[in-house]
């Protein structure tokens, strides 16, 4: 073993390639902004800038809560089925006055939080893969919302749910003011607070976890109920930017928040990877389909590049397992 | 002399920045059973490797029956008749023993599709010949941990195999197993195969091998046959010094005995494994529980710990009963438990130094409900310097260290909250001589400093030359017990391959 | 059918066979209740020829479960292979027989590539396929928005006609599952699956070529999807970019309802071909009872919560 031992420590120290997995992704933004600068002096124009961020906010929010749920070995596919039953839910109290919207939001973290019990239930205590159960929620959630909606499109929605995608508070834009809040309170809970500590060690180990006294299934439920309340306050702002509640707001934000988590470095065998690592991975995504747009490719092409972006980063974190 | 079935010359290995063999010869002649020591990382496990053909050598020149070969893979390896079995089992657990053992010979029948019921016949006939009673048809994971070994090496005379290589067979058996296996290897033996033998066990090394070869950092120490060496000389081949003292001195007798014990078990019956178990240990003491493997003890200290559950009897812990039983509250209590399967169930590989070593008292570097690193880094960086774990910084992973300081983590974490009653499960598994002395010092020291200590051990001279008191159990139940200059490997492993019942109740309790 | 048993209760897989058996059972009984069309050979043809794609992509994605993986490219590469074969015979009508095997070939080669890439950049298939599906559908897309294309009647005929008053498409999908059946069983090869499903460490130190097998199996499940395509695109009569995507989420649960669980190593063909049936049937008779489409749904994420609740006794979970 010390043979092996041996390399691992001096590739863990300061070697170029330990600097550079640690730093590849910002290297790689820093590149994507170059080419972006270069090619089209557009890009970085603080109107394009802050389009693009818009833009990001919701998946940003969805990426956050993956993220829990990617950390406890599972991932969750739920989200985006989550997130357009909220926005159905939303829809749900005929209201056309903004007073309403607070209780749109309660009722959304409630709604979004009995979702995440039962995904964290089926996965914690009844011992169901993490993919087949967020699967399972995603189908069922599917089917109550569209055997609600009988298909249609729904447009009854207070006027103030659009601020949430247009207003500023101090200047900043509304959503980025709350992805940012959603990120530092994310950021706290996983890196500083001890409930954090037991996510890795979770993630990490879950048999040595207990037996170091921590509760890995009251954990994992945890990552669940987060991801899910995550992804249904991104459903609702994603929402106010879509202004019109289709039974299909979000559609693909299941796969593409698991593709900007993995992009950030979040690992799917557990335990590894960081919010700031994850939104880096959010930002990586979001730049490159607006760099299809502006440099004039068809709109097909952001599919194509984006399918070869999470081959290449995932093989660039060397994830084996899941 | 005999014409080696295999020798390896000047076989070389190199890794940036390592060589894990440097310039090492072997050879093994058929019929003889060749014993390869080491410490961890001496490289014995590279050279089985380059042996069975999963590594390349970088140099050197490997002569199989009197031909230089190169083998491209495993595969090659194998058909040519050297047949490795891995500490790991290479087995299927979902599948049938049958299908096993024939696993790359799958016998055909109609139409050149397989036929499940040759399968069975061939893997019955093999198992016969190897006198073995396991139905072919059971499913791998059905069948207890000695009984998968048996089908590995059923795997092996399968084709004809000219050439054994055993990994540390015995890691994970004891007692009965091992003499079955034992009387396998010279069954084989006899029969002409060459055998490489690999453990940590000496005492094993006297009872099966003809010959001993010793590496060291990845070259040849020397090689004799085994009536030429003692167990010292061995030793000291090992580890390049003179070990003089292996375990440090015991403490002195019954200086306690007024005390109440700290642990007290009556009657415990848990799971399937546990039926009826009591003992107690004291303050300052070291006791030893013994017994073969699948006798129980583990299950008893994963119910002590509240791992498992109590389905009858009861455990103190100074004088009262645990409630809500559970690793949390037991940690609580004062009781650590440094398991037997250090990277199952221990450790967080992929987290840091510091972090391992608080994971179950976070609450010792917390403000509130968060983290306080700074301070979490200055006593862990105490921690490291107590326990001389050797690693670059307290940030490091865990997992780039080597297994005796990851063991020596694990005694940091569990001394530093386990002020009551320390646990151990083969506390030295995997971990090279050299450490070994050094985890032994700590025990004791643990020991000297008011810790119970109830350490579980498969390696009888550990269990003797450590323990102040022997519990020795068997099937389920205590069957005897020995303290002080009673405590001999003869001694222990008379109650341990006792029949239950035999010893009874009465007769512990005098002993005690 | 002894001999079916027989090898059943050696495969140990009996019990649990039972259950999705007697479910199809009170499905079947409870269809003749709610309807006198539902046991018809009417009825049982439509349901044969509604099967045989969700059938062929279920089966495909056996193996790639099997052998401990996933494959979630399927629909797309379905979606792009109908899109091939239908614009290509629109322009050439007489060549069927160049775009059918290279319609095989494009699905096997899809298939292999995505092993390959998992493999060799060892990256989990997860990850692989969806990247590779997102590759697929952009390319597919590029080339054609809309639905269109035209193919020639007589895969019309194939896939609606009967033989023998039975559907040809029945035929096809009992004849693709039995040689699968054959294969994994009683093949060294398809042996082999189950060895680096069950454990691939143990599968390589056993001389097992584990990169190969992982290859053929992800190219057997784009094999598979390739066949589905072309029966989508008999019935259908037009390439449809979209068309496929709901297949890569609906060919996983006949799979975990047969008893193949997602960690590799058990399972089979026979319990896959059960669990389309229970599907299929399930579905047919839920439009029976006029059970909206969008419940059907519910009804699906709650057939698989409880299939991995009859398999969770496994070791290793669902």
């Amino acid at each position: 073993m010390t043979e092996v031992d041996n390399a691992a420590i001096r590739r863990e120290g300061m070697s170029m390639a330990g600097m550079f997995e640690k730093y590849g992704l910002i290297v790689f933004l820093a590149l994507l902004l170059i080419i972006a600068a270069v090619t089209s002096p557009a890009f970085l124009g603080p109107q394009n800038l802050v389009n693009v961020l818009t833009i990001a906010a919701p998946l940003g929010m969805v990426v956050i809560g993956q993220t829990f749920a990617i950390l406890v070995r599972g991932l969750d596919l739920s989200v985006a089925s989550l997130m357009a039953t909220v926005a159905v839910l939303a829809t749900a109290f005929k209201a056309t006055d903004d007073s309403v919207i607070p209780l749109i939001f309660v009722a959304a973290i409630i709604l979004s939080a009995m979702v995440g019990l039962l995904n964290g239930w089926l996965i914690a205590k009844r011992g169901v893969s993490p993919f087949l159960a967020t699967l399972a929620t995603m189908i069922i959630l599917q089917g109550a919302r569209f055997a609600y909606t009988g298909g249609a499109p729904i447009s009854t929605l207070p006027p103030g749910m659009a601020w949430l995608a247009s207003g500023r508070v101090f200047g900043i834009p509304v959503n980025l003011l709350a992805l940012g809040i959603l990120a530092v309170f994310a950021g706290v809970l996983l890196h500083r607070s001890r409930i954090g500590r037991q996510i890795y060690m979770v993630g990490t180990n879950p048999r040595a976890a207990f037996l170091n006294g921590t509760s890995p299934e009251r954990i994992t439920i945890l990552c669940y109920v987060l991801s899910s309340v995550c992804a249904g306050i991104g459903g609702l702002f994603l929402l106010g930017y879509v202004g019109t509640v289709s039974n299909w707001v979000g559609q693909g934000y299941e796969l593409d928040s698991i593709v900007a988590a993995v992009m950030g470095g979040v690992a799917l065998s557990g335990g590894r990877g960081t919010i700031v690592g994850a939104l880096l991975g959010v930002v990586v995504l979001v730049v490159i389909s607006n760099l299809v747009l502006l440099l004039g490719f068809p709109i097909e092409m952001q599919e194509v590049i984006k399918g070869v972006i999470i081959i290449g980063a995932a093989a660039f974190y060397r994830q084996r397992l899941m | 002399m005999v014409e080696p079935v295999l020798e390896l010359t000047l076989i070389e290995k190199i890794y940036p920045g390592v060589k894990p063999l440097d310039r090492v010869s072997f050879d093994v002649v058929p019929g003889e059973v060749h014993a390869l020591l080491g410490e961890n990382g001496a490289g014995k496990s590279t050279l089985t490797n380059v042996i069975g053909g999963a590594i390349r050598p970088n140099g050197g020149t490997i002569k199989y029956q009197g031909r230089e070969v190169e083998w491209r893979n495993p595969r090659e390896a194998r058909d040519a008749g050297i047949h490795v079995i891995h500490q790991e089992l290479a087995l299927f657990p979902e599948l049938t023993v049958a299908e096993n053992i024939l696993v790359d010979h799958q016998p055909r029948g109609r139409l050149g599709l397989l036929s499940a019921r040759e399968r069975t016949r061939q893997a019955k006939t093999i198992l016969k010949s190897l006198g073995i009673s396991i139905d072919p048809s059971a499913r791998i994971d059905e069948l207890a941990l000695a009984d998968q070994q048996m089908v590995e090496i059923a795997k092996a005379l399968v084709g004809e195999v000219k050439l054994l290589i055993l990994d540390e067979p015995t890691a994970v058996i004891s007692g009965k197993e091992v003499d079955l296996l034992f009387d396998r290897m010279r069954h084989l033996r006899s029969q002409g195969i060459g055998i490489v033998y690999i453990s940590h066990r000496l005492e094993e090394i006297f009872d099966i091998a003809d010959r001993v070869t010793v590496l060291k950092d990845g070259k040849l120490v020397g090689s004799a046959p085994v009536e030429e060496l003692t167990r010292s000389r061995m030793i000291n081949m090992m580890v390049g010094r003179e070990i003089t003292q292996i375990f440090p001195a015991k403490a002195s007798a019954n200086t306690e005995a007024a005390e109440g014990p700290v642990l007290r078990v009556r009657n415990l019956a848990s799971g399937k494994r546990v039926r009826d178990v009591s003992l107690d240990v004291r303050a300052g003491e070291i006791v030893g529980l013994a017994g073969m493997v699948g006798s129980g003890r583990t299950e008893v200290a994963d119910a002590i710990f509240g791992i498992a559950p109590i389905d009858h009897g009861s455990i103190e812990l100074d004088g009262s009963r645990i409630a809500g039983h559970r690793p949390s509250v037991s940690i609580g209590r004062g009781i650590g438990y440094l398991t037997e399967d250090r990277k199952g169930s221990g450790l967080f590989l992929d987290m840091s130094v510091a972090a391992n070593i608080f994971a179950p008292a976070l609450s010792d570097v917390s403000k509130g409900m968060l983290v306080d690193n700074g301070r979490e880094r200055e006593m862990a960086e105490g921690q490291v310097k107590a326990f001389s774990v050797a690693t670059p910084t307290v940030s490091t992973r865990v997992g780039a260290l080597s297994g005796g300081n990851q063991q020596k983590i694990l005694f940091s974490r569990w001394t530093r909250i386990a002020d009551r009653l320390l646990i151990l499960d083969e506390p030295t598994r995997g971990v090279d001589v050299g450490a070994k002395v050094e985890i032994y010092r700590i025990i004791r020291e643990l020991a000297e400093r008011g810790l119970a200590i109830l350490m579980i051990s498969s390696e009888l001279p550990e269990v003797v030359g450590m323990s102040d008191r022997v519990v020795v159990m068997a099937h389920g139940e205590v069957t005897g017990e020995v303290a002080g200059d009673e405590i001999t490997e003869d001694s222990i492993m008379h109650f341990a391959v006792a029949a239950p019942n035999r010893a009874s109740d009465a007769e512990r309790e005098a002993a005690a | 059918m002894s001999a079916i048993v027989a090898t059943m209760r050696r495969n140990r897989l009996l019990p649990n066979y039972m259950v999705v058996l007697l479910l199809l059972a009170i499905i079947i009984v409870a269809g003749t209740l709610i309807s006198d069309r539902f046991l018809t050979v009417r009825n049982f043809s439509f349901l044969f020829q509604q099967m045989v794609v969700l059938g062929l992509v279920s089966l495909g994605q056996t193996f790639t479960i099997l052998i401990g993986g996933i494959d979630l490219s399927i629909g797309a590469l379905a979606g792009a292979i109908t899109v091939f074969v239908a614009s290509f015979l629109d322009w050439r009508p007489d060549l069927i027989w160049v775009a059918v095997p290279v319609a095989m070939m494009l699905g096997a080669g899809i298939g292999a590539i995505n092993g390959t890439l998992s493999v060799f950049l060892r990256v989990h298939p997860l990850i692989v396929t969806l990247g590779m599906s997102s590759v697929i559908f952009g390319l597919t897309l590029m080339y054609r928005k809309q639905p269109g294309g035209s193919v020639p009647i007589v895969f019309e005929d194939i896939a609606y006609n009967n033989f023998m008053g039975i559907p040809i498409t029945a035929y096809a999908l009992v004849a693709a599952f039995a040689i699968a059946g054959v294969w994994l069983q009683r093949t060294g090869t398809g042996r082999m699956l189950y060895f680096v499903g069950g454990d691939e460490e143990a599968a390589r130190l056993n001389g097992v070529p584990v990169r190969r097998v992982k290859i053929l199996a992800y190219a057997l499940a784009g094999f598979c999807t390739s066949l589905a395509a072309l029966f989508l695109v008999a019935k259908t009569g037009v390439g449809d970019p979209r068309i496929g995507l709901p297949l890569t989420l609906q060919s996983i649960t006949p799979v975990i309802v047969g008893g193949t669980i997602l960690a590799g190593g058990r399972g089979g063909v026979f319990g896959t071909f059960l669990g389309v049936l229970l599907v299929s049937i399930l579905n047919n008779l839920l439009n029976f009872a006029g059970v909206s489409s969008y419940w059907q749904w519910v009804v699906q994420g709650l057939i698989i919560i409880i299939a991995v609740g009859i398999y969770r006794s496994d070791r290793r979970g669902g």
